[in-house]
């Protein structure tokens, strides 16, 4: 419904099209522009712009990158010969965080999710078999998310890995650090019992 | 799973507190122990109020309402408040529930993500008019009844069900797609897999679960219809012969080999034919099918026997004895099954409603008249 004039329509109509805005925080977004110094809300534009402009997808691992290649894959000090596959560039983030990691990354850009048509076909897959030879590498690490989802698309790739030869490892789920085993909820418990370890 | 416990406790809601909650406004009411009766007319929110305490428990109606239909017309949110007692601690639970958008859940002011962790704040065991369907309707309203129970019992069955759901619709969405396509099979064999260890649980928590219900269920019959009967439920999977808790080791297998069989016929029909979806729990009295071939007196008994059987294991499995909210029940029983219910009621926190009278031996601990939306102590 086109309640307001032209351009602030325009406003609300392109804000509400972003994920995880509804029509009313579009709305409050839009007036909350329309409000600011003419400076922010050029500066925003500006952003939006050149972030677009500039930024694309790894050429090698799909990553988000300035240029051809991502700072991971510029990096020559990190290991060529084990990747960690994860399914959208901010889960390249949260392992970088741990610093435990020194290792090369493949993004593939989502997971397999029939309900709303994602099959493999539409992962960079092709992409993550032919780096394997061309980069010599040995272990793939499977980094995708602990859901149904991420689950499928972990043993997908499995099962098309480890016939090449490649050692093939998943991430275990169990506890938060620091956490209480008392305020853990039951399955995140149960898994953990599951995939525990000697001492 | 599904471990013994040692003592019982009762859990309680001492103290509630609703918000533009169905038809009312504002109102606060506290609760005894032991049994309290709503009386009031019709429409008048007696349901509404045991409603609201089912809320608490499982953070959705136990009416199958969407929540919108539980916020007061012109508001943009319901409230619901509530001090919920097990043993000597008392915790406090708070939710803004909101006709559209995610609900808002606090517990000792602790914001609570997901449904699955208000687990063990409190339990209900919910008696109402249309339990009959239970027993007279399709397999679906017996799963539920079962999966309902397990979800009380353990977080991972809940969590079972759920992660079984979507499987279940990635699978369908498969088998609906494109048929002639050589990455249809590869991810086709990944969603078996899934399909079968989310099945296999909740396959395996159900025939535990039966095992453990039919002793409770004979002795509830036993005490609601004042002769004994030889109640008996049998698993009855779609995709193979029935099973018994002797088979849970055996589930995955016979899952795996029920895809394999049935390859060809769901990818005709578009649609997944094997797994814990499609199975029946089949109850018998003295061997007759319960569904088809017992009395309308007798169907009722058995429907108040499955409530009190899955109250009996929950607070048995959990040491926890769920609070009782029984619906409008009354009406519905003869004179005689009424007073036996009475009689075979557990020691819990019992909420009643009725639109007119109760059996004569009902001694209710506190007696409240709910009318347009207000709610009054009554005087003994």
């Amino acid at each position: 419904m086109a309640v307001y004039e032209g351009p602030v329509q325009q406003l609300i109509d392109e804000l509400g099209r972003l994920p995880g805005i509804g029509p009313k925080s579009a709305q409050r977004i839009a007036f909350h522009l329309l409000k600011a110094a003419p400076e922010d809300a050029k500066r925003l534009a500006r952003a939006i712009v050149e972030a677009k402009e500039r930024v694309s997808w790894c050429r090698r691992c799909y990553n988000l990158a300035e240029g051809e290649l991502c700072a991971f894959c510029r990096d020559e000090r990190r290991d060529p010969h084990v990747l960690c596959i994860v399914e959208e560039p901010r889960d390249i983030v949260a392992i970088e965080r741990t610093g435990e990691y020194r290792g090369r990354y493949h993004v593939l850009q989502g997971a397999i999710s029939p309900i709303e048509g994602v099959g493999p076909e539409q992962l960079r897959i092709k992409e993550l078999l032919a780096r394997l030879p061309e980069e010599g590498v040995t272990e793939v690490i499977l980094a995708t998310n602990p859901n149904i989802e991420g689950e499928a698309t972990a043993m997908y790739l499995a099962r098309l890995l480890k016939p090449l030869g490649v050692r093939v490892t998943r991430i275990a789920s169990g506890l938060p650090v620091g956490g209480d085993l008392e305020y853990a909820d039951e399955v995140t418990l149960g898994r953990a019992l599951e995939g525990r370890h000697e001492l | 799973m599904l471990a013994e416990a040692g003592s019982t406790t009762t859990s309680r809601v001492e103290q509630l507190w609703l918000q533009d909650f169905r038809c009312f406004g504002s109102v606060e009411v506290s609760f005894p122990a032991g049994l309290t009766v709503l009386y009031g007319d019709n429409g008048q929110g007696k349901t509404s109020l045991l409603e609201a305490v089912g809320w608490v428990a499982r953070a959705r109606s136990f009416r199958g309402v969407p929540d919108a239909a539980l916020v007061r017309r012109g508001a943009a949110a319901a409230v619901v408040r509530a001090e919920v007692g097990a043993g000597t601690r008392t915790r406090l639970f708070e939710a803004e529930i909101r006709g559209q958008g995610r609900n808002r859940i606090q517990v000792n002011r602790q914001a609570v993500a997901r449904r699955r962790d208000l687990y063990g704040l409190l339990r209900v065991t919910v008696f109402a008019p249309d339990d009959l369907e239970l027993v007279k309707g399709g397999p679906a309203g017996r799963r539920s009844y079962l999966d309902e129970l397990l979800s009380l019992v353990g977080a991972r069955y809940d969590a079972a069900a759920s992660d079984y759901e979507r499987v279940l619709r990635h699978r369908n969405a498969l088998l609906r797609g494109p048929r002639h396509d050589e990455l249809r099979g590869a991810s086709l064999a990944v969603f078996d897999e899934q399909l079968v260890r989310a099945g296999a649980e909740l396959v395996r928590g159900r025939l535990r679960l039966t095992a453990r219900l039919l002793p409770a269920v004979d002795a509830a019959y036993r005490a609601l219809a004042g002769h004994d009967a030889v109640i008996h439920a049998s698993y009855e999977p779609d995709w193979c012969e029935p099973l018994t808790a002797d088979d849970v080791d055996a589930v995955e297998d016979l899952m795996r080999a029920a895809l394999e069989r049935t390859a060809r016929a769901e990818a005709e029909r578009g649609v997944t034919l094997v797994g814990p979806h499609r199975d029946e729990w089949r109850i018998t009295i003295g061997g007759l099918d319960a569904r088809t071939q017992a009395s309308q007196g007798e169907q009722r008994t058995l429907a108040l026997a499955l409530r009190l059987a899955g109250h009996a294991v929950v607070a048995d499995l959990t040491g926890d004895a769920p609070v009782l909210l029984l619906d409008d029940v009354f009406s519905e029983l003869d004179h005689a099954r009424a007073e036996a219910l009475v009689r075979s009621l557990p020691a819990a926190q019992t909420l009643v409603t009725t639109a007119g009278s109760l059996p004569a031996t009902v001694t209710p601990q506190q007696a409240m008249r709910v009318a347009a939306g207000r709610v009054e102590t009554m005087e003994p």
